[in-house]
This record gives structure tokens, sequence and C-alpha cells, in this order.
């Protein structure tokens, strides 16, 4: 699971070993985890509620104890440190600003406990409250802000400390959806300026794509693939990556294979392709006939009848402005297509499709594992 | 496995912290509620010293049940205990759903209706005892406003034994209501105001949502509310002594209080123990019940907070 | 338009309904209380020589002086019921100096009103010139406070050890109380509800029973009739009183704010002392003033944990169940021992609902 960047690989920041989490000796939060952060880098746990991503990030943070493996932190074991000791800051996803202290005092605080002095606590705050854009708020009481500024505040008190690892536990999640996208833009700039490694839990895919310099994909407890945001979208480690990340999600067919000399070819009810090349070698080696084909909605193409795989009815028409999802059902299951906005497609028509045939996903039946 | 040893010791490290909180109350109540309760169940199970003192004998449960006063304590406390509950728990309710509405002065008509709940008993009492008495407050205002004639002073202290009962119900209502409403009141604040807007949009009429949205999401809190209420309301005693003084209208507790308190004699003194012993029990088994009934016992880790 | 108009008239229905229910319950609740400070205000005269008792207490009383023949004098009072004056104190008066000392000391102890010896002296003067004399005194109204005070010794003391009492109570139950409420917000815990229900169950052995065995505890320990041995008494009530309020209060303190002050330099105690005290101060002093309440109220214990040194309830229910109670004079007592719980009620107010929010069995 390496990433394909050509990037020089440094030393690990950050080092998870066998990182596991029980509760109550009985649910697993988190199972197993083996993680590298390397320096500089903005990292983003992503997956659907429950799936144990801030539970790790919380272990990382010391707030829960783990129960098994180790974090290393800048060479050193960190597993077993209480959370002030550990050289990281975080932020929270209700932004668990201290309601009786002014914004001032909220960023201050940790420079206090350091036993900063007055004028450099003073020049700390004031720098990073210009980063995220609250220096005129500095003297008012959290209670009185909106969202958006209590979420400044919680970044700007994370900056504060200047950390070697910087947390961020869903810190959009409570935000508009307007003011989501703003702050998106500003982390991501925050980040570059800051340079500071980074870790973001999320659930939301698009978030994770477009802030990431890699993404950690969890699912029950385990990662279930790491990559940049193109590995774990061109290259989905799985099912379960495939249909969870981009929207619409990546249609599935279920298909049997068929060798037919250097080709093999994958037969459905409704249509039946060739493949060649390494594509068809792997299949071969694969060994198993039924598999699933996966087609991301924008690789179906609207081609005319003569060039085309299958034909289908229009169902329902979503306009998004740029584009169109368009659902069709094939074989009693929803497939979506995303279609360029040239040309309105009206429910009922008769659409001619085709695969875009150097970008499909081949998965194992039984284990969904990308083949 | 090797690494179970492991897990144990870290995971019964972090769950030593809320025990450490919590042997304070636990040390206390073994000190100073369960040896003196020790006590006293044993004490009731002794004989007086003039009887060959400090031998088993179940002598002064025979007493008590022997004593027609106890029975009529018993079925005088069970009479009031189940209208009085049942009357300040509609009450408190129907004040409750007024005073959830945004009017203004809400705030203050919050801060006069807590007053009763604060005032001693004491001052209740003379209260009472004053404006009940014949001659008292009562009467005095019933003739000022017109109500009644000077000359058909409303023996409000003289009324049978069913009326002083009742008498003693509005009292205690007076008091206690304002409790029970506050618990109430509280528990209403707590819900999204969504829940009832759907049933409302969902067609239901007021009467409709209350009964089958409010009430039922209000459950654990009314449980919360009668459970205190009936634990106190078998415990009266204090307003009936301070109107009627003792033996007038006997009650369990105020039974108790004569036995261990007014009758210097340690004869009476066991009495009230094994007394005391028996209102114990009915109070724990009226509350069990009540409890089970409620099904406040079902699924309590539904209650615990998620992870 | 209609329908708006329609809508705004039942609302103004909905509201006039609430306020006349609010204000019936307002009365209901208000009436006892105002008459029993009336009383309190109430000379020995109003109370037992006028009938139906006036609903306000009077400010001033009207006296009369006339001639009774031979040259004495006679002093009548207003008597608002009758309407018509009435005689007052003694029937013949003359000018010797001990009888005017005695007419002064009843003007003041029946009438509620200072009259002094002079003053006397000048109103027979002034009888003597016109044939009759009347005249308007102001009523004293903390008068049957001071009586109180006099006439049951120890009172003013009693006050004192129930202060003291309430200290102690408050200390011990709002702190053992707090932790274990702390434990029951922020923890899960093997046996917590066996717990939650125990602190239930305390509340229903009657504490008399209690107060008995603890008679003999308490001397051994030498802390019998003293307040400390009282409030030890009183926490058993409140500590399970406690657990419940202050688990309400921590559960409304967001977790997370205490894990952002760890996250950022400070150790879990120092994250407590720091953020979450701070934040629950203003309802620990509500849930403390509902431990003064209690044990500022509480009267059977009291009788039976103290001797020589009874808590001001203690000093109230003796006058009251005593033989010759006077009606007003308790009522000045009652008064004064309502005083500080209305007083408290006033500042818990604001913090009531959010301290009782989060009870649950």
């Amino acid at each position: 699971m390496t990433s394909e960047n050509n990037k020089e690989r440094s030393m690990p920041v950050l080092t998870l070993t066998n990182l596991a989490k029980r509760y109550n000796r009985k649910v697993w939060g988190v199972r197993k985890m083996d993680l590298e952060v390397e320096d500089k880098e903005f990292v983003v746990f992503l997956g659907p509620s429950g799936c144990g991503k801030t539970t790790c990030m919380r272990m990382i943070a010391g707030l829960e104890v783990t129960t098994r493996g180790s974090i290393i932190l800048h060479g050193k074991d960190i597993t077993d440190l209480p959370p002030r000791n550990r050289d990281i800051s975080m932020v929270f996803q209700n932004y668990a600003i201290w309601p009786h202290m002014t914004v001032y005092e909220n960023i201050a605080f940790a420079l206090k406990l350091q036993k900063k002095s007055r004028s450099e606590i003073d020049r700390t705050v004031k720098e990073v409250a210009a980063m995220v854009k609250i220096d005129q708020l500095l003297s008012r009481i959290p209670g009185q802000m909106s969202g958006g500024q209590q979420q400044r505040v919680a970044l700007a008190r994370a900056l504060a400390v200047k950390p070697k690892l910087f947390l961020m536990d869903e810190p959009l999640s409570n935000l508009d959806a307007k003011l989501r996208v703003v702050m998106r833009t500003e982390l991501k700039a925050i980040h570059q300026r800051t340079g500071a490694t980074s870790i973001f839990v999320t659930h939301d895919q698009s978030e994770a794509m477009s802030m990431a310099d890699r993404i950690v994909i969890m699912k029950d407890g385990e990662i279930v693939q790491v990559g940049t945001p193109d590995d774990v979208y061109f290259r989905s480690a799985d099912m379960f990556v495939a249909g969870f990340i981009g929207t619409p999600p990546t249609n599935f067919f279920p298909v049997e294979m068929k060798t037919a000399g250097e080709k093999v070819e994958l037969s459905h009810p409704r249509f039946a392709i060739l493949i060649s090349g390494s594509d068809a070698d792997r299949l071969k080696n694969n060994g198993q006939n039924s598999l699933i084909l996966g087609v991301r909605p924008e690789e179906i193409k609207v081609v005319p009848e003569k060039d085309s795989l299958l034909s289908v009815e229009v169902m329902v028409v979503e306009p998004q402005g740029s584009f169109q999802i368009v659902a069709v059902e094939i074989e009693g299951e929803i497939v979506k297509i995303v279609v360029g906005s040239a040309g309105k497609i009206q429910p009922g028509e008769r659409l001619h499709l085709s695969f875009v045939e150097e970008r499909l996903h081949f998965f194992n039946a039984e284990t969904t594992k990308r083949i | 496995m090797p690494d179970t040893t492991e897990i144990q010791d870290r995971e019964t490290k972090r769950n030593l912290t809320p025990y450490l909180l919590i042997a304070p109350v636990v040390i206390y109540y073994i000190i100073f509620w369960l040896f003196p309760v020790i006590n006293a169940v044993g004490g009731s199970f002794l004989s007086t010293s003039l009887d060959k003192g400090g031998i088993f004998t179940l002598a002064n449960y025979k007493a008590v049940f022997k004593d027609p006063i106890f029975w009529q304590a018993v079925i005088n406390t069970t009479i009031i205990v189940i209208i009085s509950v049942t009357l300040e728990f509609f009450l408190a309710f129907g004040l409750a759903l007024l005073i959830n509405v945004k009017f203004r002065g809400s705030s203050f008509f919050l801060f006069l209706a807590i007053i009763p709940m604060s005032l001693p008993a004491v001052a209740v009492g003379a209260m009472w005892n004053s404006g009940l008495a014949t001659y008292g407050w009562l009467n005095s205002f019933l003739i000022r406003i017109g109500l009644i004639d000077p000359s058909n002073k409303i023996l409000f202290l003289a009324g049978t034994h069913f009326s002083r009962m009742i008498l003693i119900i509005l009292v205690d209502a007076w008091q206690v209501i304002p409790f029970m409403m506050i618990i109430l009141l509280s528990g209403m604040q707590g819900l999204q105001p969504e829940m009832a807007e759907a049933g409302r949009v969902f067609g239901g009429n007021r009467w409709q949502v209350l009964r089958k949205i409010t009430v039922p999401m209000l459950k654990q809190t009314i449980i919360t509310a009668m459970i205190l209420r009936i634990i106190a309301a078998i415990q009266i005693w204090l307003i009936i002594v301070m109107i009627f003084g003792f033996n007038r209208l006997p009650v369990l507790m105020e039974q108790i209080v004569l036995n261990i308190d007014q009758y210097m004699a340690e004869e009476f003194f066991r009495k009230g123990m094994a007394l005391s012993v028996i209102v114990a029990v009915l109070v724990s088994g009226v509350s069990f019940i009540y409890l089970k009934a409620s099904g406040a016992f079902d699924d309590p880790g539904s209650r615990e907070g998620d992870e | 338009m209609t329908n708006n108009l329609r809508r705004n008239a039942g609302r103004t229905m909905r509201m006039t309904t609430i306020y006349i229910l609010v204000s019936g319950v307002a009365m209901i609740i208000i009436f006892p209380m105002f008459f029993l400070f009336s009383f309190s205000l109430m000379s020995d005269y109003e109370t037992y020589s006028e009938w139906p008792k006036p609903l306000l207490p009077r400010t001033s009383v009207d006296y009369r002086m006339d001639h009774s023949g031979n040259g004495n004098f006679r002093l009548s009072i207003w008597n608002v019921s009758e309407n018509d004056w009435m005689p007052f104190g003694p029937e013949e008066l003359n000018r010797n100096p001990d009888e005017i000392k005695k007419l002064s000391r009843f003007l003041n102890n029946y009438g509620n009103t200072q009259f002094s010896e002079e003053e006397i002296l000048t109103a027979m003067k002034l009888t003597d010139q016109d044939g009759f004399y009347e005249f308007a005194l102001r009523k004293s109204l903390i008068h049957n406070y001071r009586r109180f005070f006099k006439l049951y010794s120890g009172a003013a003391r009693s006050v004192l050890q129930s202060l003291y009492t309430a200290g102690m109570t408050i200390f011990i139950s709002v702190s053992i109380g707090g932790m274990a409420g702390y434990a029951f917000a922020r923890y899960v815990f093997k046996g917590k509800n066996i717990l939650k229900l125990s602190v239930l169950f305390v509340r229903m052995f009657p504490p008399v029973a209690i107060a008995i065995p603890m008679v003999v505890i308490l001397g051994k320990m030498g802390m019998y009739d003293k307040p400390v041995g009282l409030s030890l008494i009183y926490s058993i009530n409140q500590i399970s009183m406690n657990i419940w309020i202050t688990a309400s209060i921590f559960m409304g303190i967001p977790e997370s704010l205490e894990e952002a002050a760890q996250v950022f330099g400070t150790s879990k105690t120092g994250a407590f002392f720091r953020v979450t005290m701070p934040l629950a101060v203003p309802g620990l002093a509500a849930c403390a003033m509902y431990s003064f309440i209690y044990s500022w109220n509480e009267v059977i214990n009291a009788v039976i944990l103290t001797q020589f040194n009874p808590t001001f309830p203690v000093v109230v229910y003796k006058s009251l169940l005593g033989a010759n109670a006077q009606v007003h004079l308790i009522a000045a007592g009652s008064i004064a021992q309502a005083l500080p719980a209305i007083i408290f009620t006033l500042f818990i107010r604001k913090y009531i609902l959010q301290m009782w929010g989060g009870v649950k069995v």
C-alpha cells in the first residue's frame, strides 16, 4: 500500500504500530492500525461513522488509553504519556472553546501554562488570530459568537502552540455547507503556510479528496486503503472504497468471465465486453470466474447506437448545472451516469451506453478485493 | 495470546478514578447510614431492659401489630399517599405545562411557585394552624370578602376524620406541588419542541400530542418525580402534628416520632424502632413495585450515554 | 387576512386564560404567606380583640383619652371591626407615676405602640383642657420579632447553631456528593446502576429511626449536641440529592472542554479545576443553597440530636407546640425562620431548572 508518488521518503514523524482499542473488554473501537505519517504531510482519516477514525485520533491525542500497540512521535514513544506531554494540538468537533474565557484567554491558555513571557504570548496570539482572521474578536466571550467564528478560535488556539502534530476531529462538520467549503480552502492555505504535520478526521469524502496529501480509509476499526486521493479514486483497493469515494459512487455489475484466447470476455445478462492486455492477464491469473465489474459514473459514456454496449431507459435526471446525473435501471440495480450538461436528457428517453475500457475496475466477488 | 495481560493492565488502570470518586460516599454511608440502620433494625428485635434486656424477641413487633392505632395509621397513610400523589401529579403537570408556555412574567411566577417548597415545615404549620383555627385568617378572610356570615364560622379543624385528611392533603399539596412542577418542567424544557410540532403537523390535536408524544417522552422525568414524591408522602407527619397535634390523625411516621421522641420509655422506644423498620420495608417495597411497574429497571444500559 | 385575525384572536384567548390561571395560582401561593406575615405584625389587641381580623396589619393605632369621673382618666382604643371605641387598659387612671409607668408599658406590650410617661402626662393635661384627647400612635412593626427572641430564650443563639450546622452540611454534602456526581456524569463503571438505586434507597429509611442509634454513635465520637453531628445526619439525605443534582450539572458541561484543556497543557485534575469547576460554580452554588434550605428547615432530627444547643427550627417548633402559644409571636418566629429560605430561593431561581434538568432515577 505504498504511494506511487516519487516523493522521497524521509523519517516518519508519526508511527502507529499495531494500534488497537477495546471498550469494556468487549467492543473493539480500533482493531489494528499501522501507519506512518511523514513530515509536513496532511493525512485524512476517512470512513463512515463508527469506523474507529475518531477513536484512533483520540488515542494519538492521549484522550483514550490504547489497549494495544504503540504510538511514536518524532522518535519518542508517547503511547502512555498524558496529552499535555505529547507535543500535539487539536481542534475538536464541537470546537470545545472554553466559555468562561475570552477569545484571547482561550488562545493564550496553553502558552501561559508553558510559562512563556507575556510579550511572547501577546505576539503569538495576535499572529495566529490574524492568520485565522479573528483579530477583531480577541476580547469577546465565545458565547456570543457564531459557529464559524468559534471554529476559527478553535483553530487559532490549536495553531498557537506550534505543535509537532496537528489533529483535527471533524472540525467542519458543524458548519453550514457554504462556510464549510470556505474553511476547507483556508485550512489548506494555513497548512501550506505553517507546514504543520496534520491529521484530519472526516466522514465527508469530498472534503478528504480536496484536502488530503494522503487518505487513510477505515472500516470497522481497520485500515482499508492508504493512498493519495488519486490512488483511492482510480485504484480503489476494494468495493467498499470504490463505493465510498466519489459522488455518485461506483456502479457494480456482477459478471461471468470466459477466456477467449488472449482476451477474456466478461458477460452480464445485459452486455458482454472483451478485455485485453494486462487487465486480461490479471483476470486470468485470478482464477475465479465470477467477479464484480466496477464502473465509475463518469466512465459510462453516451454513444451512438452502433457503438453501444447496451441501451437503457432513463428513470430520473438530476441536473447539477455543469453536468447532470442520470439514473437508469439495469437488472434491478440503479446505475448512475454522469453526463455533460449539453443536451437535456428527459426521463423515459432511451440512452445507448458504453464503458471507458481502460478505466474499468475488477473486484473479487467473494473477498471484494481489487483484482 | 501474549498481549492479553497487557490489555487488562491498561484497562484496569483507567477504571480506578470513578471508584476513587465514589469511595467517600460509600464510606460515609457505611458509617452514618448502614451502621445506625443495622443498629435500629437490631434494636427492634431486642427485649427491653425491664424484661431481661437484650434478648432476641418479636415482642416489639407484636406490640405494633396489636395496636389498633397502628392499623389506623396504615389506612390513613395509604389514603393520603394515593390521593395526594395523584392530585399533586396532575396539578403539577398542568402547572408545568402552563409555565412552559412563554408569557410575560413567567420567570417571576416560577420564583413565586418555588417559594412554598423552600419554606420550613414549621412555618407552613404555623401558617395553616393560624389560618384554619376558628378565629384564624381563613375565616376572617371569608367574612371580609362576604363569602360567609360572621356567625357561621367554618370549623375547619373540628371536622370529621375524613375532612381532616382532606385538609392535610390540600395543605401538603400547597407545599409540594412546586417541587414536582420543577422536576416536570425541567424535563419538558429538555424536550425538543420539534417533536411536539411534528405531532401537530401530522394532524394531532393538542390533547393527542400531549398524550401520545409529550407524556411518553417525559417518562423518565415522571418516574423520578413520582418516586421522590411517593417516598416523601409515606413519611408525611410534621404538618399533621403542627396542625392537629399527636394522635388526632395517626399516620405511620407520626407514630414513630411519637413512640421514639414523646413517650420517654424504653418499651415505646423499641416499639418505635420496630415501626420504623416496618415503614422502611413499606417504603422500599412500594418504591420497588412502582419502579418495576413503570419500567425503570428495563434496559438500564440504554440510558448510559454511548461511547 | 381573516385567518390571521382568527389566529390572533385565538392567541389572545389563550394568553388570557393563561394569565387568569396564573394569577389564580399566584393568589393561592401568596395568600397564606401574606396572612402569616400579616399576623406577625399584629399587636396582642389586634390578635385577640378584633374579629374578623384585619386583612392588612395596621400601621398606626388610634387612642382616645377622656375623664372617667372623679377627676380620673380612661383610655380607649379604636376597634376597627367593631367600628367603635373600646376600653383599653385600667378602668381608672390617676397621675400616680407608678400607674403612668404601667400604662406606658401596657401600650407598648398590648398595642405595640410607644408612648412615654411624659407624653401620657401631656395627654392628661390636654384632656383636662378639652374634655377628651384623641391621638394616633405609630405601631412598631418589629415588636413581635423582638418579643419572640426575648420570650424564647436561646432563640438568638439557636440561629447561630443553625447557621453553623447548615454550613457544615453544605461542606460535607456538596463535596462528597459532588465527587460522586462527577463520577456519575463522566464515567461508565461497574455497579453504577446499583449505586444509583442505593442512593435512592438511602432515603427510604425513616431519618428518625437513624437518629436514635446516632445519639449513641455521635456520643462516642463526642459530637452529640453539636452542629457537626447534626450536619452528619443531614448529609445522609442531602448527599443523595446532591449526587443527582451535581451529576446533572456536570453532564451539562461538555467533556470535550476538559479534553481540550488536557491537550493544551493541563493534567486531568488541572483541567477539572481550570475549566469544569469555574463553569459549574453557579450550579454548585445553587446546589449548596438547596442543602442550606434543607438543613435550615429540618426539625425532628434536630429535636432528637440536640439537648442544650437546639437549632432555630427546634425553638420555633417547640414554641408552637407549647401550651400558651401566642399566634402572632409564633408567626413572627416562623417568618424569621422562613426568610433565609425565601432569599435563597431568589438566588436559586435562575439555576433551578438546570439543576433538575438531568435528574433521572
